[in-house]
């Protein structure tokens, strides 16, 4: 998992349906880049069998413990 | 007990009226009379309605005379973040683009306070869309921190940060995303409760992530909160991602000690690179604790920068998601900083956002392995305390986003793992500005966090310092 170039930031915005300039494309891959690279790590680690509602059985556990 | 109903607690203030010790409106007039003093100078309302608080003060007192009090806040003023709907009120959610928005429902969380009795004095400024840690807004102006207007309130719930601090509101409703209810409650030294997520019904409350927002109070005291929150809390018809079951006594929780309960202090993350002042502070909090009767023990938490990437991973693209019509329709009609902000959400590949959430489940497994044993864990709720609204108005700048996530970095991790977090106040800086910690429990265990809370401030008086009208 790589931070987005402006580039292809501004491809993906056009293809959202919300057209970017190029400066403010250069903007967004400055904002967003560290996330990427703070989650990088994580991205394409996890098992397959792991939907994102297994959070709410991990949380409902803890409720059924108070 | 104060002779200004308005420098009463929460709790202090529904006994009064229910005693008859004050009037509702005597209360309300009171609430009333400070804010047309302060607000000018803190900008902390959007909208004071004082004919109808007024003549709804008049009616609770003549219910009251009747022998038809409502509820617990029967005849008790009260103004919240302008983004949780009332039938018939304009609701602007902070923003141009919802100036003249009318709601047709009224929230679920706002009508059970309605329900137990409380009357409304209006509605209280936030970020534009809830979508801004510091409480600059840039349609409505800047709010500013009562104890030194030079100073941010921090956000989004600015309003209800200044307005419950300067004694303006006995409480306020905010919600927490990304920190919006305890970065304004430590930088005004109030008591704010980010619930579980789940906890409260968001019914009606404006969305900006639905994985991530919730809905609490700030309060002058943790005793406050736990009123409001079993006021609040419970299952909704209107809400499915409300939880079902009992909701406890929270007010019967803080009246416990903490004698022998087990206190985590992080070995890393939120100890680090903290302003001294902070660092002063938490280890003030720790001796107070202790001396409660506390055991303090040391904590190794995950990777904390991974969760607060990925919560900013899941925030950028819901947020994107709610507001793609008017990001195509109205992009004029945002601050921005707002827009620039939501733009980001349309860099990341859904796998990327899928990725994130399905983390969630291994993530909160793993913090909780790192915590068994554990009744709650301290933490700063930021590295330093209120920064001058000046030297934070990065606007839509290119150090911007990496400013915010500097002062948000230690709430971003607590709302990707959906915990409750009880922020409270905990001493000051030298310079007179309030510092507040947060306790961050289990799942769906806001009790315990109110009972250490309650126990703190038996201890202490921070919550209950006032700030002086200049």
């Amino acid at each position: 998992m790589t931070r987005p170039t402006p580039k292809e930031i501004k491809a993906m915005a056009d293809v959202a349906g919300v057209p970017v300039s190029a400066e403010v494309a250069k903007r967004i891959a400055n904002s967003i880049g560290p996330a990427f690279e703070g989650f990088a790590p994580i991205a394409g680690t996890l098992p397959f069998d792991l939907e994102p509602a297994g959070f709410l059985l991990v949380q409902q556990a803890g409720e059924a413990s108070k | 007990m104060s002779t200004e109903p308005a420098l009463l607690s929460l709790t202090e203030a529904a006994k009064a009226i229910a005693q008859k010790r004050f009037s509702s409106r005597e209360t309300t007039q009171s609430c009333l009379d400070r804010i047309a003093q302060w607000q000018p100078r803190l900008n902390a309302f959007m909208a004071i309605e004082t004919e109808a608080a007024l003549a709804g003060a008049d009616a609770a007192d003549a219910a009251l005379a009747r022998g038809n009090a409502h509820g617990a806040l029967h005849g008790v003023p009260l103004a919240h973040k302008d983004m949780y709907y009332e039938t018939g009120k304009v609701v602007t959610c902070g923003s141009r683009i919802r100036r003249d928005f009318v709601a047709t429902v009224t929230s679920t969380a706002l009508q059970r306070l309605k329900d137990a009795g409380a009357i409304r004095l209006g509605s209280l400024q936030m970020a534009e869309f809830a979508y801004g840690p510091t409480g600059h807004n840039s349609h409505y102006g800047a709010v500013h921190n009562p104890w030194n207007v030079d100073h941010i309130t921090g956000g989004s719930s600015s309003g209800s940060g200044s307005a419950v601090a300067a004694r303006l509101t006995f409480a306020a409703l905010g919600s927490d995303t990304g920190g919006s209810i305890r970065m304004p409650a430590h930088f005004c030294g109030v008591t704010g409760l980010k619930t579980t997520s789940g906890r409260i019904s968001r019914a009606g409350a404006m969305p900006l992530s639905q994985s991530l927002d919730t809905v609490g109070p700030l309060a002058r005291s943790a005793e406050d909160c736990a009123l409001l929150l079993g006021l609040m809390a419970g299952a909704d018809p209107q809400d499915p991602t409300a939880v079902t079951g009992p909701v406890p006594d929270y007010t019967a929780a803080t009246r416990g000690g903490i004698k022998g309960l087990r206190i985590g202090v992080p070995t890393a993350f939120y100890v680090d690179d903290l302003d001294p002042e902070v660092a002063r502070i938490l280890e003030a909090t720790i001796v107070v604790l202790k001396n409660e009767g506390a055991n303090i023990v040391q904590v190794e938490l995950p990777d904390q920068r991974q969760l607060a990437a990925a919560c900013q991973l899941v925030l950028a693209v819901e947020a994107a998601a709610f507001h793609k019509r008017w990001l195509i329709e109205r992009p004029q009609d945002y601050g921005p900083q707002v827009l620039m902000r939501l733009q980001n959400g349309l860099a990341i590949p859904g796998v990327s956002y899928l990725e994130a959430m399905r983390w969630r489940g291994p993530a909160l497994a793993a913090h909780n392995a790192a915590v068994a044993g554990v009744d709650a864990v301290i933490a700063p709720v930021a590295p330093v305390a209120a920064p001058t609204i000046a030297e934070s108005d990065v606007g839509n700048s290119l150090e911007a986003e990496a400013v915010i996530q500097r002062l948000t970095r230690f709430t971003r991790p607590i709302n990707y793992l959906g915990l409750p977090s009880l922020a409270l106040p905990t001493g000051f800086t030298h310079g007179g500005l309030p510092v507040a910690m947060q306790l961050i429990g289990c799942s769906f265990d806001e009790a315990m966090l109110l009972r250490i809370g309650a126990a703190f401030q038996r201890a202490t008086d921070f919550h209950a310092r006032v700030p002086k009208s200049a």
